[in-house]
């Protein structure tokens, strides 16, 4: 497979119009929540982890896109493009992020998200941060013993592409050719620290070249160019061909959490940054796009209100699920 | 021990083979079941999955690398998917290198997404020492999964308690760290035939009534601590031995229902002794019962150090029958 260069038009078959409105509407709902927390966090000191992916969308929007409702999703903890795109409602993800017992963790959710939904395929945060490798792998092959085609994804960033279960589980993955699709978000940053310092290869992708598996880089913020790269590797995950190593470079518009001053970014790094929202209601009605704005806003205003009217979750959740039955 | 006494056949033979034959009979009824590790397929390091892969091919019975965190992360995965994998992890001290997969992702991944669903996966964790296997691959871990909240901890000391034990914990909804003890792998036994001898997890048993002081063990502990019984019956001392069997969760009724009787306790294991499973035994009957008791709850358990590789130094360091009788004596005598 060839590489795919940021900026360089998509291959592949293009996403029909209704999918790309699709994706805008996810990706207004994804920006409206990051816009809903912002102001949040400024008006409540909230105590949450809040790891903002606001300028992140495309990239979980676009691969999420590319998956089946019974597609097992594992995802990293910077927004909440994945979860949105999976299918899930604002509310839900807004109840987790604010406590709530309407939380799809019924309260124990948190801004290190662990929001799920069994039902879609919606499997969990590892909040050890670029922990779910072996997870995705697991499930990936639990698919392939039942003899589904389903696949799994794991997402991650690039912070944690050199955890030794992103090895292990590759090495495994690549052996076995388990339906699993590696999706790495590169924003180019650890936390504070720039990738390009502790990184051996330019991309993340390159390390799939060493286990035999196609490396696919692509622009990250293209919501359509993510769907196609992704939708490519899971035709050959379905297909019995073993798993895909995608990196989006993707752009880290705030800090790592919210209210990180970021003393170690340049003052001009905005100038770089482009909107993906932008970029891919460009290619829609303009009309049809604002529409689907407001719309998206007035759902994640309505789902923050019913949250904030909640009361926190009762003294005794602290003792659920820890056991079955 | 009517649970583990039925009126079934029984057949002699080894612990590890019993393990084994509980993977076998579960695995022809459920498809779900999978075994992975380190040689598995090829009859595993000491011979539990012995047989399985040509019955079952190597879809279901599947070798992997070196690479324990990945084997217990994808335990973890396949079991929120639906699968009911059973992993080999060589050696307890193996715990330690995927401790992120077994402490965090297998104990907690429900609790913290708040789920309320089947989570079953059986860790295999052999434990102890096996005359001079080293500091790295003799270590007792089970405190590990007594202080991880949502796992459930077991160690068989006979062959019926392993196909008991890894029968309940296949059948289990909730993962399982199934301790096997080192020593016992090729030991013995009678044990039931058919695919229903259970022992449920969470029960002590009695093994040997007593009427002088409660002798709380488990593993490789219990028949040295029988011995000692032995002894010190001809010295008028009467143990109660106590097979805890699980750790998680630990059978309280039954150990203070014996304690509150003989007025006396001591707990015996190989486990290191601070903090070791006994530190908490001990801390729970005085909380519980310490106006019941005569005598301070005594523990005889392994030296705080990393174990030696020479198999005489190694003897030194885990608990002998001279040393239980001795413990007998000061709790019944003073």
């Amino acid at each position: 497979m060839n590489d795919q260069h940021p900026g360089k038009n998509p291959g592949g078959p293009a996403p029909d119009s209704d999918l790309l409105k699709r994706m805008y509407q996810r990706m207004a709902l994804t920006r409206a929540i990051e816009q809903c927390m912002a102001q949040h966090v400024r008006n409540n000191r909230f105590s949450g982890w809040w790891h903002p992916g606001e300028g992140q969308e495309a990239a979980g929007i676009g691969a999420s896109a590319a998956m089946r409702r019974d597609d097992y999703l594992f995802y990293q903890g910077r927004g909440c493009s994945w979860a949105i795109g999976k299918g899930m409602a604002p509310g839900p993800i807004l109840g987790d992020l604010l406590g709530k017992p309407s939380g799809s963790t019924g309260g124990k959710g948190g801004g290190v998200p662990h929001w799920v939904d069994y039902a879609i395929g919606v499997m969990g945060e590892g909040a050890t941060l670029g922990s779910v490798y072996p997870l995705a792998a697991g499930a990936a092959l639990a698919a392939k013993q039942r003899g589904t085609d389903q696949v799994a994804l794991a997402n991650f960033g690039d912070g944690t592409a050199a955890r030794g279960t992103f090895h292990e589980t590759l090495v495994h993955a690549a052996a076995w050719k388990l339906p699993l699709i590696y999706f790495c978000e590169n924003n180019e940053w650890l936390v504070g620290t720039p990738l390009k310092q502790v990184s051996p290869t330019e991309n993340i992708a390159d390390y799939a070249a060493g286990y035999h598996i196609p490396g696919v880089v692509v622009d990250g913020q293209d919501a359509q160019a993510v769907y196609t790269a992704t939708a490519e590797a899971i035709e050959r995950a379905r297909a019995g061909e073993g798993p895909t190593l995608i990196e989006a470079k993707v752009f880290r518009k705030h800090g790592h959490y919210a209210g990180d001053p970021q003393h170690y970014r340049a003052p001009d790094y905005l100038d770089a940054y482009r909107d993906p929202l932008a970029l891919l209601a460009a290619r829609l009605d303009e009309d049809e796009a604002s529409a689907l704005w407001a719309q998206a806003e007035a759902e994640v205003a309505s789902a923050y209100q019913a949250a904030m009217a909640e009361d926190d979750p009762a003294p005794d959740t602290i003792f659920k699920d820890l056991y079955y039955g | 021990m009517a649970d583990t006494q039925t009126m079934a056949d029984t057949q002699s033979i080894t612990y590890n083979a019993a393990m084994g034959q509980a993977l076998v009979e579960a695995m022809r009824e459920d498809d779900s079941i999978f075994v992975l590790g380190q040689g598995v397929a090829t009859g595993g390091w000491f011979g539990a999955e012995k047989g399985l892969a040509d019955e079952f091919g190597t879809d279901r019975v599947i070798d992997s690398n070196i690479s324990e965190a990945f084997e217990a992360g994808l335990a973890a995965g396949a079991a929120i998917a639906g699968m009911k994998p059973v992993i080999n992890m060589g050696f307890g001290d193996f715990a330690l290198i995927a401790g992120d997969e077994i402490f965090h992702k297998l104990a907690k991944w429900r609790y913290m997404h708040g789920l309320n669903v089947p989570m079953t996966a059986v860790i295999i964790f052999p434990i102890g020492t096996m005359n001079g296997a080293g500091p790295e691959h003799s270590s007792c871990t089970e405190v590990l999964g007594m202080h991880f909240p949502g796992l459930k901890v077991v160690v068989p000391s006979t062959a019926a308690d392993a196909k008991g034990l890894m029968c309940a914990a296949l059948r289990e909804p909730n993962p399982v760290l199934f301790h096997s003890v080192n020593t016992l792998s090729f030991q013995r036994g009678d044990v039931p035939t058919g695919s229903d001898h259970f022992v449920p997890i969470g029960k002590a048993c009695v093994r040997r009534p007593g009427s002088s002081a409660t002798l709380l063990t488990y593993g490789s502990m219990v028949e040295p601590s029988l011995q000692a019984a032995g002894q010190l019956a001809g010295e008028g001392i009467d143990l109660e031995v106590i097979d805890l069997r699980s750790l998680v969760p630990i059978d309280w009724p039954l150990i203070l229902d014996s304690v509150r009787r003989t007025n006396r306790a001591m707990v015996v294991h190989e486990a290191m002794k601070t903090a070791g499973p006994g530190a908490e035994i001990a801390a729970h009957i005085q909380e519980q019962a310490f106006f019941d008791l005569e005598s301070p709850v005594l523990r005889v358990a392994g030296k705080d150090v990393p174990l030696p590789q020479h198999g005489a130094l190694e003897a030194l360091c885990i608990p002998s029958v001279a040393e239980i009788v001795a413990a007998g004596r000061q709790l019944c005598l003073g």
